[in-house]
């Protein structure tokens, strides 16, 4: 699973959203949660924003003006990319 | 599979190096009493601190960490990564697998009825035109429906009521003075208001269907779009929507809002919203002047407050409460359900029964109240020589500009202060006499003629209930003559005093001018007594404006 999370950033240069990766992984925001606080927590991801929004219901990207919530996205650290 | 023979399974080479390390804590002697081997053995590969510590302590324990940190590096060179990370990817790959065979979702994709009826109600253009569609129709029920039990409930108070209640005082010898008390005060002040519970159990009982069946939320969704025009959100609209029950428990509701900007403004704006205090004063000044349009007059109360609100708001925001960083509004909406009759009952009975507590609490009191003032100096023949009448009369003239400058509306709009029903109930002291015909038509019947009378009464305001009930559905019109001219005894008398345009000004003063003393008392509790003075002066003022643009408006078109 933590491998696969972090093949599916590998490829965003942008990041995702706790909501995307859910999403994309067909997993439980709560279960991707804590995969994300461990790996953010080992160095191989990084936090970034709060500045993306996504849409609080399909927690795709959004400019909504009443659904979109400011969410953390996701990177993979440059030292991971690098090996 | 039961938890005492369970083993995750972590893959070949990582089990390898596992099955060393246990084998190392009987060949050094590493005391495992108090920790499964296994788990020790996971945890000294992952490197736990806490671990890696009492085997440190132990004797040979460092010999044993450095054969775990070997095999640590062993596994990252042959897998291509950390210990720990293995394990949990191991750990997480398991419960998603456990998740994913006993766990079955729902098609998230699939379009559901609720979503269906949410592209209606929730339309960007559809949604506020259905909102005020359904807020009018709620009040035309609310009136057209209770109109029937309203004028039985006053002709059972006035009649038979008053009645028993002369006859005891007669029994028992009572002085003039005490007729007074008990039929001025306690049946007039008290019992004018009391009139209106049918309507109030109506609203209640259709809030409590809209609210149950999951429509409040999509008004909130549906207004947050106008809420941003003024600087809140819609989560603000959440305590204006409770401000139309009571804006008490509407000021504390905004402690849900996170900003101290936004909930100052929302608290300054949900007095604005029409509480149902003001229904009876909505009711019986619609009733003795807009007969059947009277519904009509009191929807357009309740949209002027929110319109007024609006107003008020953008003022705000470009003036004293500039906003701060927009934040996001996430509210659930929940799927439609059909409301559950027990629950749309208690909804109905609890807020109601809080009504019945305060007219026999704090109405009950300021009409003795008023009902000394109106006495004072003792014995005084006029009321308008009573101090109470002194003092209106000297206020009087601020409200001559706006169509009412006489001293008993005066005195009744400053007596709303303490609770916007007695505006009501002080009219009704002031307006209605019972004479001595009243009395002997009273003495005419007996208890079980009055008896008779409420039940037949009953029985004929339901019908009539029913059948305006039925009249709602096209082509279909049961309602006859009699019906469409119910009021109460106090509508007839206020017509002696009032033109239709003074009433509209009135009724447009009464919704919003300064809240009652206790909403008062909760913006002070919340945010300060400053708030406090700001929300009764500004709103006092908006009220006088308003009342005059409709009341000089309304001559210059010669509707005076």
């Amino acid at each position: 699973m933590l491998t696969q999370l972090i093949s599916l950033l590998e490829n965003k240069k942008d990041g995702l959203s706790l909501f995307e990766i859910s999403r994309l992984m067909d997993a439980q925001p709560s279960a991707v949660r804590s995969m994300l606080e461990l790996l953010v927590r080992k160095g191989r991801l990084a936090e970034i924003g709060p500045d993306g929004k996504v849409c609080a219901v399909c927690g795709l990207e959004s400019n909504c003006q009443l659904l979109a919530i400011k969410g953390k996205r996701y990177i993979v650290c440059e030292r991971q990319l690098d090996n | 599979m039961t938890s005492a023979f369970f083993r995750l399974d972590y893959g070949s080479k990582l089990e390898r190096e596992i099955t060393r390390l246990v084998e190392s804590f009987s060949e050094f002697q590493i005391d495992t009493r108090q920790y499964p081997k296994r788990w020790l053995a996971i945890k000294l590969l992952e490197a736990d601190a806490e671990m890696l510590e009492q085997v440190r302590n132990m004797p040979n324990g460092e010999t044993v960490i450095s054969l775990s940190q070997q095999s640590a590096e062993k596994i990252k060179s042959m897998l291509g990564d950390d210990v720990d990370m293995l394990i949990a990817d191991r750990r997480y790959g398991f419960i998603n697998g456990i998740v994913r065979q006993s766990l079955h979702r729902p098609n998230m994709d699939r379009i559901t009825f609720t979503d269906r009826i949410d592209d209606i109600v929730t339309h960007k253009w559809l949604g506020l035109p259905i909102f005020f569609a359904m807020m009018y129709v709620m009040f035309r029920l609310v009136i057209d429906v209770s109109a029937p039990f309203l004028e039985w409930t006053d002709t059972v108070i006035t009649g038979p009521i008053a009645g028993w209640f002369s006859l005891l005082l007669d029994l028992a010898a009572a002085p003039a003075w005490m007729h007074s008390l008990v039929v001025e005060a306690v049946i007039g002040g008290v019992g004018g208001v009391l009139v209106f519970v049918p309507g109030l159990l109506i609203l209640y009982f259709f809030l409590a269907l809209l609210e149950d069946s999951g429509y409040m939320s999509r008004a909130a969704f549906v207004m947050d779009r106008f809420m941003r025009v003024i600087g809140l959100h819609g989560k603000s609209f959440i305590p204006m929507i409770l401000g139309f029950g009571c804006a008490v428990p509407a000021i504390y509701a905004t402690r849900t809002i996170a900003s101290r900007r936004d909930r100052v403004l929302t608290a300054l704006l949900v007095p604005l919203m029409s509480c149902s205090a003001r229904l009876p004063v909505y009711v019986v000044f619609g009733l003795a002047f807009f007969g059947a349009r009277a519904g009509t007059v009191i929807w357009a109360m309740y949209a002027l407050g929110i319109m007024v609100a609006m107003l008020a708001g953008m003022v705000f925001t470009r003036t004293i409460l500039k906003p701060d960083a927009s934040s996001a509004f996430v509210l659930e909406l929940p799927p439609y359900r059909q409301p559950a009759l027990k629950s749309v009952l208690i909804h109905m009975w609890e807020n109601t029964r809080e009504f019945v507590r305060k007219a026999g609490t704090v109405i009950l009191f300021a009409s003795l109240v008023m009902w000394v003032l109106l006495n004072l100096p003792w014995g005084v023949e006029n009321k308008r020589d009573s101090y109470f009448g002194k003092v209106s009369g000297a206020i009087a003239p601020v409200f001559a500009p706006i169509g009412f400058g006489d001293w008993q509306t005066s005195g009744a709009l400053v007596s709303g202060f303490m609770a916007k029903e007695i505006v009501v109930s002080t009219l009704s002291q002031i307006y209605i006499h019972v004479d001595d015909d009243d009395a002997e038509a009273v003495e005419a019947t007996t208890f079980g003629e009055d008896l008779a009378g409420i039940g037949l009464g009953f029985v004929d305001a339901a019908v009539n209930s029913g059948r305006i009930l039925l009249s709602i559905i096209p082509g279909v019109n049961l309602i006859d003559e009699e019906a469409e001219t119910q009021d109460t005894v106090l509508s007839r008398a206020l017509r002696e005093h009032y033109t239709p345009l003074s009433a509209a000004a009135l009724l447009v003063f009464v919704l919003l001018y300064v809240p009652c003393v206790a909403t008062l008392g909760a913006i002070k509790h919340e945010f300060g007594i400053s708030w406090a003075v700001l929300s009764a002066v500004y709103q006092t003022a908006v009220a006088w404006a308003a009342a005059f643009l409709v009341y000089q408006g309304g001559l210059l078109l010669g509707l005076g």
